[in-house]
Formats: structure tokens, sequence, C-alpha cells
């Protein structure tokens, strides 16, 4: 396709050429490099102790496949920056569709199984590397409903005939707004659904959590949330206290040392990794807890050795990346040129912020185990592709912001 | 390009499906569903935005921080102790050598194998070959079918395995450790080593180094030596020397992984390993082979009951040659009791301390279960038994042995001399109290020598007298009596209530004690005191180990004769020496004479606490007199009398209990068998020589003028048979050694000897009858055992060539001939 010259583009098109926004892009990859060098270092032991293949006691094995997917990655975040993200408006329902589709597959054969659940598909179906295709419903949620609820504005509210019985159930679902969530929600449960019985707590709660944000700021009713969250807090409650699995694992929580050997260990071991690395670390690649004794530092814990490591200073600092790349992605989202982009910023970028909650609040054992890994730093490369891709939505979006005018 | 964005605001031009008249669908109406301003919409987005960028990080931060900082030392430490391999690196215990040089204790690494049956369970797999999960039933009889799989390969290892033993072992799943087989040699470590790595078990059955203690001489000085048990040196010189000989271990201190592998970095720490330093005895290991020897003969002879002991010493520098006790035990396996008479006596024991724990049963313990008590307590008892070095940490009542005390201290103050005469009427009486002599009939009439040569008690009961108690009282504190000799060895036993204390020590204490009886010493003390008497006055302090020296080779310390104190002169010294000489070439010692060394000595024959049958024989021997290189004390304790409670005098052979019939036969080979070995050589005197072979001359073919003169010369006599002139042959042949005396068959003419002809009985018989008869059936007679000043009452009480028996003409028969000696027994 022969590039158009500049005057022949739509101001469409002519927006869609603007510059990304730079602090964020560069918070990204600054973030993505840190990950890489930790994860080579977290990973390095680990990788060299296990025979089996297809690691097959090679020290390198992780950090080549990460940093081979984060190559991938980045570029596949610069050609979605490049594509007019109004594009997602209609490739929305697709994508979804998409997604509940690759759901569906892992029911059959072709899903992979490991550690006992099947939560994977491989990239081309029976070979290629594998993927977790919740993580590509977490953005199709978003995106869909990016797309749907910035129309609510010029969606009109709907009356129905006061004649019937019906007519005027409809009408009162109407006025306090269940109607206009009826889609929203079958779509949540079915994702939902499908998700949680891979089965995928954590994925199911990150959708969730996607989707409620982008409800929230789209404007529904806080009576919904307030309602639904207090149920959801009662539901678990009731499941804490009813099932010895559940209070068991609360437990555990509360106090690791309890069960050190099994329940505890993983919490323990975090901790003592943390405590370890003190207020500037014990130096890059001086953890001894890597040795054997946090279990898969490459993993969900590799938050853990970064602190041991880099010590208090350097856990801040990565906080404080996060922070600024959370901070800038909502300020993205308030100047973004409309509504579609504002919602879909807010989603994915409450995801990442939820993300980090949870991996690091598991890591200092602030909140009970939940098995959420660290955006760009826990080992997975096609959750950091896809992760990637993400931020590439963002920046797509940040292209078309007006510049500020000049005065 | 068509953007949904850019779709008018208003509704599609087809026609809804309320304005189509389907009931259940609603009408548009002018309200949107997004009501909510943008200012609501924004202020959402604020919120969002403070809460995920700021709020949700505050307690990530505080929770990092209070991990980090405010728990830091707390769960650093935790983590230190999990991170830090930290062990010891052991340090080689050194060697002990003889005085020759001859390792009597060395170090040498040994493996022992070792079984995790926690992690053999482990080591099944919980899933099948395609990876998915196993039933529990299956998976509980794969780890049944591989446990019994590794009871079979265990027991094809180490074959001499209690198959009962690792069936039980394997099964205990909770054990993760569990030695299979300890102090394995290298070469069999080597097989396991291999089979280890071809099924790949390092890590639930694996060999773990180890060192172990090595005595090649096994049984020899074992008290001496002592042994080594999980703490260390536990007894003997392995004890008192463990410091030294245990050197310094080393220490590394580093991180290790999960796995226990250590991992080398900047942090860790190593200190090296100080081997332990190499000790050179003054035993030696050929003497102190000839004690145990001696010991042991003795023991067999004479039906002893309660063991016995030997020491031999240098006199004139207190350096131990040898030092022994039976029972004894092999360090290599020093819980083994190994002694016939103490494993005969474990039942008993056993039986006894069980009657005791019965009557005193205050937990309300089972029989069985108190019999298990009894068991055991009754192996302990017997091994606390023979790892007891007695000539150190027991005491005994030294009897006429101590004689030779009283004399030194006697002739040193002058209140005897060699020609005051003693008479002894066989009992004497002193303070109300008849104490009897051994010869109950009395010596008679005596002078010094002659008493100390029969052991009188009634002359040593009036020496006493005369040195009086306080004189007597200090040379038996100076003679070192009062005090523990300071031995480098451990255990000497403690002198408390030895001896009465001076005051409460009356005429009859002074008279018992100045024959040795009714106070106890060690015989350690016994022969150092000894020593003093004959090495021209000095107390020595005894010690046995001559120098400490690294493993190079380097003296670190070297050992130095004490002189403790010198006691009595040296012209005292010679005079008593002179007249205990003549105890074994006249005296009750007779038993320990050896032709052509000067052997010095004193009998005796203590009463052991007045307990009834309880004697102990010894005899304190040395020599060569006049330059005495080696002192040797020999006891055995109790020989068992012939019949029990009737004061029975002689054990089941007839032999006579006394130090003089048991002891000194013993001690007189034993003490030649010593000089022999140091090279000390013989020297004949008149008498003796007369008796030393001589070989054979070649005297066929000659005139029997010139043949007899030639058999003169060597100091043969000569018989002939036959008629005529010349000397046609000979018995015995030329250049056989036969004794001198020897009365040699010279057959003239056609006469021509016998092959063979049947030996003599001459048992019981006189020195010249057994000579006598012996020549007259054309053997000749090598005698010995006692000196050639026969008395009637010497006989003889062996033969080489038993009688009856047929021996070719000619051969030598040894005769020993033997003295019955009634030395001084308390009465």
């Amino acid at each position: 396709m022969a590039r158009k010259a500049k005057r022949d583009l739509t101001m469409e098109e002519q927006l869609a050429r603007g510059p990304l926004d730079l602090p964020f892009l560069m918070l990204v990859l600054f973030l993505l490099g840190i990950g890489l060098v930790m994860l080579f270092s977290a990973s390095y032991y680990t990788a060299y102790r296990d025979p089996n293949p297809p690691v097959s006691n090679n020290p390198y094995y992780y950090i080549i496949r990460q940093a081979a997917f984060a190559g991938a990655g980045v570029v596949c975040m610069y050609i979605i920056s490049r594509i007019n993200y109004q594009h997602f408006r209609w490739m929305s329902p697709f994508v979804l569709a998409g997604a509940v589709f690759l759901l569906v597959l892992i029911y059959t054969p072709l899903g992979v199984e490991i550690n006992g659940v099947t939560r994977w598909l491989k990239v081309f179906l029976v070979a290629g590397p594998t993927f977790q295709p919740s993580e590509i419903a977490k953005v199709a949620v978003v995106l869909f409903y990016a797309a749907r609820l910035c129309k609510r504005d010029t969606e009109h509210k709907k009356r129905f005939t006061k004649r019937t019985g019906l007519g005027r159930t409809l009408n009162f679902l109407e006025r306090i707004g269940f109607l206009e969530l009826v889609p929203y929600g079958a779509i949540l449960l079915i994702v939902a659904i499908l998700v949680v019985f891979e089965p995928h707590m954590s994925g199911t709660i990150l959708i969730a959590v996607g989707a409620a944000a982008v409800l929230f700021v789209s404007g529904i009713s806080m009576g919904w949330f307030v309602g639904l969250g207090s149920l959801a807090i009662a539901g678990l409650t009731f499941i804490v206290f009813m099932t010895d699995y559940m209070t068991r694992k609360i437990n555990i929580w509360l106090d690791p040392w309890l069960d050190p050997q099994h329940g505890g260990f993983q919490p323990i071991q975090s901790m003592l990794s943390i405590a370890s690395g003190g207020l500037l670390g014990r130096g890059l690649g001086n953890s001894g807890q890597k040795l054997g004794f946090v279990p898969e530092p490459e993993n969900d814990m590799i938050f853990s050795i970064v602190v041991e490591e880099l010590g208090l200073v350097g856990g801040f600092l990565i906080l404080l990346l996060f922070a600024l790349l959370i901070l800038r992605g909502y300020w993205l989202a308030l100047h973004a040129r409309d509504k579609f982009g504002m919602l879909t910023i807010v989603g994915l970028i409450t995801l990442l912020a939820f993300q980090v909650f949870f991996n690091i609040g598991v890591v200092t054992n602030l909140i009970p185990n939940t098995g959420i890994s660290l955006p760009f730093f826990s080992y997975g490369g096609t959750a950091l592709m896809i992760q990637l891709a993400e931020m590439g939505i963002i920046l797509s979006i940040s292209r078309q912001i007006p510049a500020p005018r000049k005065d | 390009m068509r953007g949904p964005a850019r779709r008018p605001a208003g509704r599609p031009v087809r026609k809804t499906r309320y304005e189509r008249g389907i009931s259940w669908a609603g009408a548009p109406t002018s309200a949107t569903r997004g009501s909510h301003s943008k200012r609501s919409i924004l202020k959402r987005t604020l919120f969002l935005m403070v809460m995920c960028g700021v709020v949700m990080f505050i307690p990530l931060g505080w929770k990092l921080w209070d991990i980090a900082i405010v728990r830091h030392d707390d769960y650093q430490r935790m983590a230190n102790r999990q991170q830090t391999l930290d062990y010891a690196i052991s340090a080689e215990r050194g060697n002990i050598y003889d005085r020759n040089g001859n390792a009597m204790a060395m170090s040498a690494t040994v493996y022992k194998l070792i079984l995790s049956p926690r992690e053999l369970v482990a080591s099944v797999s919980k899933k099948d070959e395609e990876g998915s999960p196993l039933d529990d039933e299956v998976y509980k009889a794969k780890v049944a079918a591989r446990q019994d799989r590794m009871v079979e390969e265990l027991m094809t290892l180490v074959p001499d395995l209690d198959r009962e033993k690792a069936v039980r072992q394997v099964h205990a799943t909770n054990n993760a450790y569990w030695e299979v087989k300890t102090n394995i040699e290298e070469e069999e470590a080597e097989v396991l080593r291999a089979y280890i790595t071809e099924n790949k078990t390092s890590y639930y059955l694996y060999l773990m180094p180890d060192t172990r203690r090595y005595y090649p001489y096994s049984g020899l000085a074992a008290q001496a030596l002592g042994f080594v048990n999980s703490n260390g040196g536990a007894y003997g010189i392995e004890a008192v020397y463990n410091d030294v000989l245990e050197g310094t271990a080393g220490r590394v201190v580093t991180t290790r992984t999960a796995g226990g592998t250590a991992t080398y970095n900047t942090y860790a720490e190593y200190i090296d390993a100080v081997d332990g330093y190499d000790l050179t005895l003054t035993i030696d290991a050929t003497i102190q082979s000839y004690l145990e020897k001696t010991l042991d003969e003795g023991i067999k002879k004479y039906d002893i009951q309660d063991g016995a002991f030997a020491i031999a010493m240098d006199p004139n520098t207190g350096a131990i040659l040898g030092i022994a006790s039976s029972p004894d035990f092999d360090p290599n396996n020093y819980s083994i009791i190994i002694n016939e008479q103490l494993n005969a006596g474990l039942e008993e024991n056993a039986n006894s301390i069980f009657e005791r724990l019965k009557a005193a049963n205050t937990e309300n313990l089972t029989d069985s279960e108190l019999m298990a008590k009894a068991k055991s307590q009754a192996v302990s008892d017997a091994q606390n038994t023979q790892w007891r070095s007695r000539a150190i940490d027991s005491r005994y009542e030294p009897g006429s042995v101590f004689k030779a005390v009283v004399l030194a201290a006697a002739l040193e103050e002058g209140v005897v001399s060699e020609s005051d005469h003693f008479f002894c009427s066989g009992s004497a009486k002193v303070a109300d109290r008849k104490i009897h002599c051994s010869d109950r009939n009395g010596h008679k009439d005596q002078d010094l020598t002659k008493a100390v040569g029969n052991s009188c008690n009634p002359a040593f009961m009036e020496i006493g007298q005369r040195l009086g108690k306080d004189k007597f009282y200090q040379y038996f504190e100076s003679f070192g009596l009062m005090e523990n000799t300071g031995i480098d060895l451990p255990g000497e036993a403690s002198l408390k209530n030895a001896i009465w204390p001076k005051e409460k020590m009356g005429p009859v204490e002074l008279a018992t004690a100045s024959f040795g009886q009714r106070f106890e010493i060690t015989p350690l003390q016994m022969i150092c005191a000894f020593s003093a008497v004959i090495n021209g006055g000095n107390l020595v302090k005894p010690y046995v180990v001559q120098s400490i020296s690294t493993g190079d080779g380097t003296v670190i310390q070297n050992t130095r004769t004490e002189v403790v104190r010198q006691v009595i002169s040296e012209q005292t010294s010679q005079r008593a020496a002179d007249i205990l000489e003549k105890v074994v070439s006249q005296g009750t010692g007779k038993n320990a004479y050896v032709a052509g060394y000067r052997i010095g000595g004193k009998t005796g024959s203590s009463e052991v606490r007045t307990e009834q049958d309880h004697i102990l024989v010894s005899f304190m021997g040395y020599a060569p007199a006049d330059d005495p290189q080696v002192i040797v004390l020999l006891g055995y304790d109790r020989p068992l009398p012939r019949e029990l409670g009737v004061h029975c005098n002689y054990i089941a052979d007839g032999t006579y209990i006394s130090g003089g019939n048991m002891a000194a036969p013993m001690a007189g080979p034993l003490i030649a068998e010593i000089l022999d070995y140091m090279g000390i050589e013989k020297v004949y005197s008149a008498d003796e020589s007369a008796a030393v072979d001589v070989s054979m001359p070649k005297v066929t073919g000659k005139s029997l003028a010139d043949a007899k003169k030639e058999l003169e010369g060597k100091n043969l006599k000569c018989r002939t048979i036959g008629e005529g002139d010349t000397v046609s042959r000979q018995v015995p042949a030329a250049k056989t050694s036969i004794p001198g005396g020897s009365t040699v068959i010279l057959y003239l003419g056609d006469a021509v000897p016998e092959e063979s002809a049947s030996v003599p009985d001459v048992t019981g018989m006189t020195y010249e009858g057994a000579k006598n008869a012996l020549e007259k059936a054309g053997f000749f007679m090598r005698a010995s055992g006692v000196s050639t000043y026969y008395s009637n009452t010497t006989t003889a009480e062996g033969q080489s060539v038993a009688g009856g028996n047929v021996a070719a003409i000619g051969t030598v028969v040894d005769v020993h001939f033997y003295n019955v000696v009634e030395d001084g027994r308390a009465g």
C-alpha cells in the first residue's frame, strides 16, 4: 500500500499519525528492561538445575525465550500503536467472539494441561508455544465493553407498554438501569464461567476487574457496584467460613508458620527473601533464596528475588515506575480523543494496576495467594506479548490526543 | 473510511421492533442512558486513577518496609539458617607408635552406607509413563514393590545384613537416616559407589565418609591405649592425650542451595583443620606381647579367677615398657567381651543383678523387663572390667614383695645389717596376737639374706619393730606410696583409706604392714617403690608417652625422666639389691631363675582383705642384678584352690599357691625373654657355664684316650660300650649341642648303638636322679627352671619328651625343675 501524501489524508488519518506518548512508552520499555534482567537473575539457577526437557539444564533457557518474546512483543506493540484505534470498535465483537471460541477450545482435547490445570492452547493449536486464551479474553472484554459503553450518551432509554405486567416490569427494570446491564452481564457470565472452570480463579477475577472498571467509568449507577460488591463479599465470606479448604488457606495466610512446609512455604520463603534484601539488597545476582528456596522464582514470586537483590530501594523504585505508568495511563485516558479511547485505556490500565497489586500483595503476604504474575517481570512469553500488545493499544490511543494549544 | 463513531446519532432508518408492533419491545425515549454528565465520568476516572496509581501502592510499600526493614533481623536470621552450610572438616587424629615406631593406633578413612527410607518412597513417581496421576492403590503397590526390591538389593550389597532389620528399616518411611553399614573399607566402598552411580540412588542411598580408629595389634596394650568412641578418646592414652591426638577440626561456613549443595562465594569462610599430633610411647610392642602371653599362660596354668596384671618398666627412667591387665579387649571392637571367663560369668551376674533388682522393684517392672535390665547391666559391668587397667586403677595388698621396701628402709636407717640373725619359730607374738609364718615349722636361725630369701614373716615383724612406726611411716611416704605416681595414664586409684592414719597404727598394724599386708597400694606404686630400692635409691615418675611429634616427625615435646626424690642412698640400694638377687638364686624366687641372667626379685602371696581362699600371687623381678635394665611385676589374682573353705593351699594340679610357685616360674622366662629381646648377653657364672650347652666334638676314629681328653676339654664325661681302643661310633653325633657335664657314649670296636629307646619318666626325681636316669637310657638332660643351687626340694616337674615315649638315642630332653616354696604368707 503506497503511503498517502499528507495532503490526501483525512482529519482522522492525520490524527492517527500523531506522536505516541513518549513518557508512557519509556516507562513500558524501562520496566520491560528491568524485568528481563531480573528474570535472567531469578531463573538462572532453576533452569540450571532442571534436567527435564525442554530446559535440560540450560541456564539461559528462560531468558532466551523471554527475550525473544519481548522483542516480538515490542514489534507487536509498535505495529498496534500504528493502527488507528477506531478500527477496534468494529473489531471488538469479533475479537470477543474469537476469545470465547478459544476458551471453548480449551475444553476440547486441544487444551494443554500443565500442573493439573488446563488453561493453555498452543499458538498453532497443534504446535507452537502455549498461551492462555483468558489473556485474550481480558482484552476482548475490555474492548467490547468500551466500544458499546461509549455510546451510552446516544443510546435512548426505552419505554414499554404499561398495559401488561411484563411491560410494567420492564419499565421498572429500565428505570433502575438493569436492562442496560443485561447484555454486559450475559457476556461477562459466559466468559467468566468458561475461565473459572478451567479452573482459573485469578483469570476470572482479572476479567471481572477489567469489566467492572469500564462499567464504573462509563457511568453505571453506583448502586449496582455497591449491591453486587456486597453480594460478592458476603458470598466470599460464606465460602471462607463454610469450607475447610478455604478456612485453612486463610489461616495460613494470617500465619504462614502454621504450616511452614506446605501451605506456608511459599509466603515464608518469599518474605525471607525480601527481608534478606534489607535496604540496599545483596546485589544483582546474589540472591540466596533463588537457589531452590523460593519455589519457581522466575514466576509469580520474582518480585521477592528482585527485592532481595536490589533491596527495598530497588523494590520501591520498581513500584514507583509501575505507579508512574499507571498514573500516566489514566492521564492518557483523561485526555483521550473520545470516550471509546478513554474507556479502553481505563480498562487496560486498571487490569495492569490490579495485576501489580495482586502479585506484590501475594509476595508480601498482604493478601492470600492468588497466582497472578507480575507484568513485564514474570516468565511467560505469550503473556508478555499480549501485555505489550495492550500497551500498543494504549499507545495507539495516545497518538490521537490533540496537542495542547500553544498560547 | 467507515467507522462506528461516524454513524449519525439518530436511530437507524430501519423500523424498530417497537414500531413494528412487537409488544415486549420498548419505545425509545428522549432520555439517553448515559445521562450522567461528563463531570461524573471525569470524577470516576480520577477516583480510579488515585486508587490504582497511589492508594493501592501504600499497603504494598508499607508491607515491603515492614518485612525488609522492621522484621529484617528476624527473617534474615531464618534465611541465613536455611541458606548456611556450616560443616566441620575433621582433623586427622594422630597415630600412636610404640617405642620402635610400630603403629599401635592409627586413623583411616572409611565410609558408612546411609539409606533414607523417606526419600526412597519419594523416588517412586506418582505418575505413570504418560504423566497422568496414578490411583492411590496402584501407587502404594508401586512403593511396596520398590521397598521390597530395595531390601533385596541391600541384602546383595551387604550380605551380612540382618534381613528382618532391613525390612523393618526400609519400611520406616518417616526416617530419613539409617546407617545400613558402617566402617566400610575403600575396596568395598568402590563396589557400592559403582552401584550408586549406576542406579542413580544417590539421593536415598549414599556413602558418607567417616574415620575409623585402627589398632593394628588388636588387643595388645588395650587398656593402656584405650579406645575412641563417638565423643573422642574414652579410655587410656586415647583419653589422656585426646586434645593432643585430636587436632583442631576445621570449618567451612558457606551458603548452600535448597538441595544442600555448597555454593562458593566471597562470604564463604574456610578454616583449615589442624591434624592431631602423633605419640611415641615408651611401650614396646614386643615386650608388651611377652607380658600378655605370660599373663594368659599363667591364668590357664594356675586356674586364675580374678584376672592378672603385669608391668615392665625401665627402673632407672620410669619408662613403662609394657603394661598389661587381664581380662583385656580388642579396642577395634571395644564393646565386645572377648574374655572367656567374663563371658561365662555374664549369665550368673545377670541373675544376681536380677534378684537384686527384683527385691528393690519400685517401678513395678515385669520380670522380663527386669531381666533385660539386669542383662544389660551385667554386660556393661563386664565391659568396664575389661576396659580397666588393673595395674593402675585397682589397689592390692602387696604382700611379701613389700618386704624389699622395708628391707631398704631398715638398711638405710642402720637398724639391720647383713650379719644380723633372726630366729623363726613358725610364729611370733605381737601384742597378744600370734602371727604365723608361712612355714609353720619355722625357718629357725637365719641371717638377714636368708630371712629375705625365706620371706620370713617373724623376721620382718622384728625388722619393722626395729624401724619403728614413725620411720616406717616416713619411708612409706617417701617411697611414694601415699600419693599417686602421676603416670600419664588415666584412672590411678584413689588412695583414700589405703593405710591406717599414723596415730591409729599400733604394734599389730606395724607388724602386718612390715610384711606387706592390711594396707593397699596400686601395682604401679609398688613397682616404682621397688625400682627405687634397686636403682640407686631414686623414686622416678613412671610415664608411657616418650614424645609428641607432628605428622612429619618434628618432635614437639619429649618426656624426660623425672626423679621425684632420692629415697635411700646408693650404697643402701646396692646392699638391698645384693640381698634380693639371692632371693632368686637361693630363696623363694628360685623358680624365676634363668641361667645366664642375674635376676633379682621378691615373691609375694597376698591375702586379699582377709577373704577366704583369695590369694594374689605376685613376683617382682629385675635384671641384670648388677645393672638393672628392666623390672617386671607380675601378679595373678585368686588361683582357685582345690577345695574351698578349708584353707587349702593347693590348686587342682597340686601346685602350692604362692608367688614363688606361680608368679616366679612365669616371671623368670619372661624376664629372660625381655633381656634376650633387649640384646643383653647372657653371662654365665662358673656353676652355670658347667651346664651350658657345648658342641659335641667328632671323636670317632680317635683313640679312647684322645677322645677322653678332648671331651674333658669340652666339659663332657663319657662312658664306653664295647671292646677296643678306637672309638668307632659316638652318641650324640658330632656338632650336636648338648648340655655341659653330660655323659656321652663312645662305642668301641664293633659295638653298634641302638637306633632309639624309650625315654624314662623323670618327673618327681631330683636333679641328679633325673640326669642319671636319662643318661643311662642313652639320652641327655638339659635342665631349666631353677638355679644351680639345687636343694633336695627341687624336683623335675616336666620333660620335653614324655616318659614312655620312644626317641632317637642321643636326644636332648629338656627337663624343667621346680622348687616348692612357701614364701611369706601371713599366718
